[in-house]
């Protein structure tokens, strides 16, 4: 992993449009802040290196190191990264009457990391209004009522940093693959600092295809309606192609051609679909809307999926057959769009001497992924 | 009135230097009301305003027997320097100095805002001494805001300065005409501390032998 | 300022100034205050009980030069006070008093800024006196400062006319000996007579209609031939110099000193006559006619535009016939430089080389060698807001929530202390400076541009003292036009860049008395803003409150930040807190702070250790105001509360 500066970040991430706002390098010093959806740097930092870049999923990440830090060989040219087994999920007794999005295995596992003090305290994603922000739950009661899905990539990592430096440790994270990415950067002790504790308990990571720039989609749902209004919002499974708002006057939908260019720059070059560096992975389960996808990655998670097998908490099953091909087909998709289009734009492999690169990785795999090995130009 | 003590030179050009805030102005004027107070003409140059928000600032003081001269001493024209702050004796040397100025200097540095940034270098007091010296005929260093704050307020160093300034026979100033001056503008409850401060400058160039 | 005739004192050329006025028997003074110019009205409010006097911090220029016009015109002597920016804000009211004409002697003083030294120009106001058609005079060493201002009212009520006085920064702010007049004992009464004919000078209403304009401006020109008569054996108009001098000087103002002591230092006495005018509109002809035709060559030094040069070649050119061409030497053909003070150096070099004579150089060795070690000794003082000044954590809250809003924002400033603001000291928010009251001005056209595609939000910051002076017409405009912006008031009560004059805000005028407020969040409320107001010291809310409005899509929104100036004489030298830094929790330039107190906050008072690896406080410097503690990252910074 190469690591720089906060003014090689700024301009690498930020001033090109990456930035995803997942409040990775905010709340480690005062030079970086987030603030509706969008992260912001207050003050030029000349520091030649610096956690925000080492944390920055769009900056330098080599996933090659990454997958030997979680034991594998070296990452692996599959679709949905390195893991243990797959099965389905929903939350299970101990949890009944709890409203949950979807099947609630989240709810479930979070819960009981918290009721079992595997984790002393969670940082989770919650809202004010249609802006996403970090939520940190002590208390298991308190981890269901952040369990909807947000369509708006979130600072939660901010909440996760400032939990960190405030002296806490063994945090349970709910993550979307962008944020367990920089988590696990951060699990690396990039710095190599002296006194360094791993700060994440638990990673649980989030399906995701993309997310919306909150702003974009605050200025795009205020010319359609009123925002306060709204309630939820949901994006049912292909081939639906809506998202759905609800509001306290009824539901609308809208196609999602209209809200894909408020996707932000970095979505598209993001090649992980399944959160491939959390301890567990969890999505929805097409074809079943009270069950979930879960991917068991590590052994911090399959210890918890067993326990809450075990206890009650979760319901699993085998994986649906037929299921498994469409899932990995997704995520296949997905990285195979992310690194045509990081090639595209040169930041995939850039010469390591003389450029920098969002994202490195074996050139082999990179081949075996696409299907081809065209040189790419260097942007940077 | 003709003044009985005749000036080394005729104008006699004395430039006090600081940064803003360290009472630079007021010394200037106890100089030059006490040369008025003997007889002499005294044309006294500054700049204050936004100067003084952490600049650089300078009195120019033309002291003669008779007549008004420029408020801007010409370039290389110092006979004598009283910097209440180190370096910024360099940069008046750099305009007004020439190899016969003499110069007193108090060594307490105030530093620049680019120094604190750590954007730029503050010399060593040792390279500041040396660099005075090979500047002028004669220089003294005084810790004036040292004995200042012994006495109580930083800002005395000025009147410690001009203590200093008198200790050296530059210009025929004396405790009396210091006290007479000061007697008629500053609140009674001031006076003595003034006094001190003005003693600790004369001991501090009469110690300096 | 005693009444001690006879008697010589060390004054500051604006005290000199105030001493003519008093020895003028003037009863009405007003002013806006504008550094070089402050100290006059403040000199005469401290004797003003004594000398029945009134005078007052007016609420800007043009104000100030109405109220001094009315006491003219109630026959009293009355004189207005501005800096040279200040006279562009009376214009408009200038040339119509200067066109009707005047009862009591009325004078207006300009301090003027050559070379910019507190100022954000080096603007000129001499050709007013050409354009608006009153006469000029221009004082050229201390004892001139007073004796020209006291004879200024005797012209002004001979001639009934008003009369300038023009000052510049080596002038006011210099100081001299000067020899006291009597002060008079007559207290002439008030009373604005307006029975007579209309167009009567002295008893009809004075009034400018559309009519009559040329007979009263025929009439005001008569006046001008008359000055220019008077002008003619004028004792403040001297030649110095031999009966056929090699080259002629001409000069006024402070820059007749440079020139003396230029002549003296290279011995030109026997060579070049210095003809020093005091009287620089309307020239006095038949004097210049004598003087031009002493020699062929003639050097014009002033400052800073050729105003004097230009109006001499002109003459000389209508007078060519008598006193044969001219070569003149001056700003036209770059002898000096248009721009900047002027000083003896400068002239000296004019001097040399229009003489041809070997210029006056320094010892070159010793200058190489001090600006070599200048270079390395003396790093340059970039000004910087004043350690505990409020501004410092106002323009933290504005530059934080602009940047956090992250919309490419700005500030558009105005005209105060507040202006560092464009410097790293107020971390380079204010992008726009112009003049006062120009902050709101721009912000109310920059806040109807989103039509055009413009989407970055503005705030507009002010002073108290500015607010009063030139903000409050830019308010109505930006609230009646629908302008969505944010003005936000540095209210520190006092007009603290001058010295803490008073202004509308504060219960007390010029004179210490008790008199009614006019208070900043009542009167934008009034207009119809959304005002709120807070301490800037309390960061967080300071800058929550800014992100509120900025948020605000619609109108305009008002942030009243109050908090005292730190030099102002109530909390000078007073400490709230005893501050200090703990080196264990001191993370220094680690990841996570990288000096963030001393590389991004800066305040003067605080410091940094390079061989303990810390921040540190300078006890000497610190003001004690406590802000510090609250953008250290850490909380290593300790504030301790003073008993």
């Amino acid at each position: 992993m190469r690591i720089y500066g906060p003014q090689t970040l700024f301009e690498d991430v930020q001033q090109r449009g990456l930035c995803i706002g997942c409040g990775g390098c905010v709340a480690l010093c005062p030079h970086f802040k987030t603030y509706k959806g969008k992260t912001a740097r207050l003050f030029p930092c000349d520091r030649e290196t610096g956690r925000c870049h080492a944390y920055c999923p769009k900056a330098e990440v080599d996933l090659d190191e990454l997958a030997r830090q979680s034991g594998q060989p070296s990452y692996p040219a599959s679709p949905a990264g390195g893991y243990q087994r797959i099965v389905a999920s929903r939350s299970g007794r101990r949890l009944a009457g709890q409203t949950c999005q979807s099947g609630g295995t989240v709810t479930a596992l979070m819960t009981l990391a918290l009721a079992s003090g595997r984790i002393e305290s969670a940082v989770l994603t919650g809202t004010k209004g249609l802006v996403p922000h970090p939520v940190r739950v002590t208390h298991p009661d308190g981890v269901a009522a952040c369990a909807s899905s947000k369509y708006t990539a979130a600072p939660t990592l901010s909440g996760l940093n400032a939990a960190i430096e405030a002296g806490r440790r063994h945090i349970g994270v709910v993550a979307t693959p962008c944020q367990a990415t920089a988590i696990a950067q951060m699990r690396a002790n990039p710095l190599q600092q002296d006194d360094f504790q791993d700060p994440a308990g638990l990673v649980i990571g989030l399906f995701c295809t993309w997310a919306l720039d909150t702003r974009h989609l605050i200025a795009f749902l205020d010319q359609r309606m009123d925002t306060r209004r709204i309630r939820k919002m949901t994006i049912p499974p292909p081939p639906a192609e809506v998202l759905i708002i609800r509001t306290d006057t009824g539901d609308s939908e809208i196609p999602l051609d209209q809200i894909r260019p408020l996707i932000p720059g970095g979505c598209r070059i993001c090649p992980d679909m399944t959160a491939e560096w959390a301890d567990l992975s969890v999505g929805e389960l097409e074809g079943r809307p009270a069950w979930n996808t879960l991917i068991v990655r590590s052994e911090t998670g399959r210890a918890l999926v067993d326990e809450a097998a075990r206890d009650g908490w979760l319901e699993t099953e085998s994986y649906p057959s037929g299921q498994l091909d469409h899932l990995l087909g997704a995520a296949r998709g997905k990285k195979r769009r992310a690194l045509q289009q990081a090639r595209a734009d040169g930041l995939l492999n850039s010469a390591p001497d003389t450029c920098r690169a969002a994202l490195r990785l074996d050139a082999k795999t990179v081949d075996a992924l696409i299907g081809d090995g065209e040189e790419c130009a260097c942007r940077y | 009135m003709n003044p009985a003590n005749p000036l080394q030179h005729n104008p006699y050009n004395l430039i006090i230097t600081g940064v803003g805030g360290q009472g630079n102005v007021l010394a200037s004027r106890m100089v030059g009301d006490m040369m008025s107070q003997l007889g002499y003409d005294v044309i006294i140059g500054e700049t204050f305003g936004a100067s003084q928000r952490g600049g650089s600032v300078m009195s120019h003081l033309r002291i003669t027997a008779k007549g008004v001269y420029s408020p801007q001493i010409p370039f290389g024209s110092a006979h004598m320097v009283v910097a209440l702050e180190p370096s910024e004796a360099l940069r008046v040397l750099k305009d007004y100095g020439n190899p016969h100025v003499r110069v007193i200097c108090n060594t307490r540095p105030v530093q620049p805002v680019g120094v604190i940034r750590g954007d730029l270098d503050y010399p060593d007091m040792a390279d500041l001494r040396r660099w005075v010296r090979e500047l002028s005929g004669a220089a003294w260093f005084i810790q004036a805001t040292d004995m200042a704050m012994k006495l109580g307020n930083p800002i005395l160093a000025n009147v410690i300065s001009v203590g200093a300034l008198a200790a050296t026979g530059a210009l025929p100033l004396s405790r009396d005409h210091f006290e007479n001056v000061i007697g008629r503008k500053m609140a009674a409850g001031k006076i003595e501390m003034n006094l001190q401060a003005f003693d600790a400058g004369v001991a501090m160039i009469r110690s300096a032998g | 300022m005693e009444n001690t005739p006879g008697q010589r004192h060390l004054v500051m050329g604006n005290e000199a100034i105030s001493r003519g006025i008093l020895e003028a028997g003037v009863q009405v003074a007003a002013a806006y205050p504008g550094t070089p110019s402050s100290e006059i009205i403040e000199v005469l409010s401290q004797v003003a009980a004594r000398r029945h006097m009134y005078t007052e911090w007016s609420v800007n220029e043009k104000v100030a030069l109405e109220v001094a016009a009315a006491a003219s015109f109630a026959g009293l002597r009355a004189v207005a006070v501005m800096k040279q920016v200040g006279m562009n804000v009376a214009a408009d009211f200038l040339l119509h008093v200067a066109l009707r004409g005047i009862r009591g002697g009325l004078v207006l003083i300009s301090c003027e800024d050559p070379g910019g030294l507190s100022s954000t120009n080096e603007g000129e106001s001499r050709p007013y006196a050409k354009m608006m058609e009153f006469p000029l005079l221009e004082p050229g060493d201390f004892q001139e400062a007073k004796d020209m201002t006291r004879w200024a009212f005797d012209l002004s009520e001979r001639l009934g006319s008003i009369v300038m006085v023009r000052s510049v920064t080596r002038l006011s702010h210099a100081s001299g000996n000067v020899t006291f007049g009597q002060l008079p004992e007559d207290r002439p009464t008030a009373d604005f007579n307006f029975n007579g004919a209309m167009l009567d000078p002295d008893t009809g209403p004075m009034i400018n209609l559309p009519g009559p304009v040329t007979i009263i401006h025929r009439r005001q020109q008569e006046k001008m031939a008359r000055a220019a008569a008077l002008f003619e054996t004028s004792p403040f108009n001297r030649y110095d110099g031999p009966e056929r001098p090699e080259l002629l000087v001409i000069t006024a103002s402070a820059c007749q000193l440079y020139c003396r002591e230029a002549i003296e230092i290279l011995g030109l006495e026997q060579r070049v006559g210095l003809l020093k005018l005091g009287t620089t509109w309307p020239l006095p002809i038949q004097l210049l006619q004598r003087h031009l035709a002493l020699c062929r060559r003639i050097l014009v030094v002033e400052e800073v535009l050729p105003f004097l040069e230009e109006n001499l070649q002109a003459f000389a050119a209508r007078a060519a016939a008598r006193i044969g061409i001219k070569q003149f030497f001056g700003k036209n053909d770059g002898a000096l430089p248009s721009t900047g003070e002027l000083n003896p150096d400068l002239v000296m070099a004019a001097l040399s080389r229009i003489l041809d004579i070997a210029p006056m150089g320094r010892d070159d060795a010793y200058r190489r060698r001090a600006e070599a070690i200048f270079a390395k000794g003396a790093p340059p003082r970039e000004l910087t807001f004043c350690p505990g000044c409020p501004h410092r954590a106002s323009f933290w809250g504005i530059h934080n929530a602009l940047a956090m809003d992250n919309r490419r924002g700005f500030v558009s400033g105005d005209i105060g202390c507040y202006s560092l603001a464009a410097l790293p000291c107020g971390f380079e928010s204010l992008k726009t400076l112009h003049a006062m009251g120009s902050g709101l001005g721009m912000a109310s056209g920059f806040g109807k541009l989103s039509p055009f595609g413009f989407d970055q939000p503005v705030i507009a910051v002010c002073g108290d003292s500015t607010f009063y002076h030139a903000v409050m017409p830019a308010l109505v405009n930006a609230i009646h036009n629908d302008a969505n912006v944010t003005l936000v008031v540095l209210d520190n009560s006092g007009t603290a860049m001058t010295g803490f004059q008073a202004h509308p805000g504060l219960a007390v005028n010029a004179l210490g008395e008790t008199v009614p407020t006019v208070e900043i969040p009542d009167l934008c409320r009034a207009m119809g803003a959304k005002v709120r107001v807070c301490d800037p010291f309390d960061l967080p809310v300071t800058q929550n409150t800014l992100l509120e409005m900025l948020d605000d899509p619609q109108g305009v929104n008002v942030l009243v930040l109050r908090q005292i100036c730190a030099l102002s004489p109530e909390k000078k030298g007073k400490k709230r807190y005893d501050m200090a830094v703990d080196p264990q929790i001191c993370r220094a330039d680690d990841c996570g702070c990288n000096r963030f107190c001393t590389r991004i906050f800066r305040c003067p008072g605080l410091g940094y250790d390079p061989q303990k690896g810390t921040a540190r406080i300078d006890e000497v410097i610190c003001a004690g105001c406590g802000v510090c503690a609250d953008i250290c990252p850490s909380g290593a910074i300790e504030r301790k509360q003073r008993s």
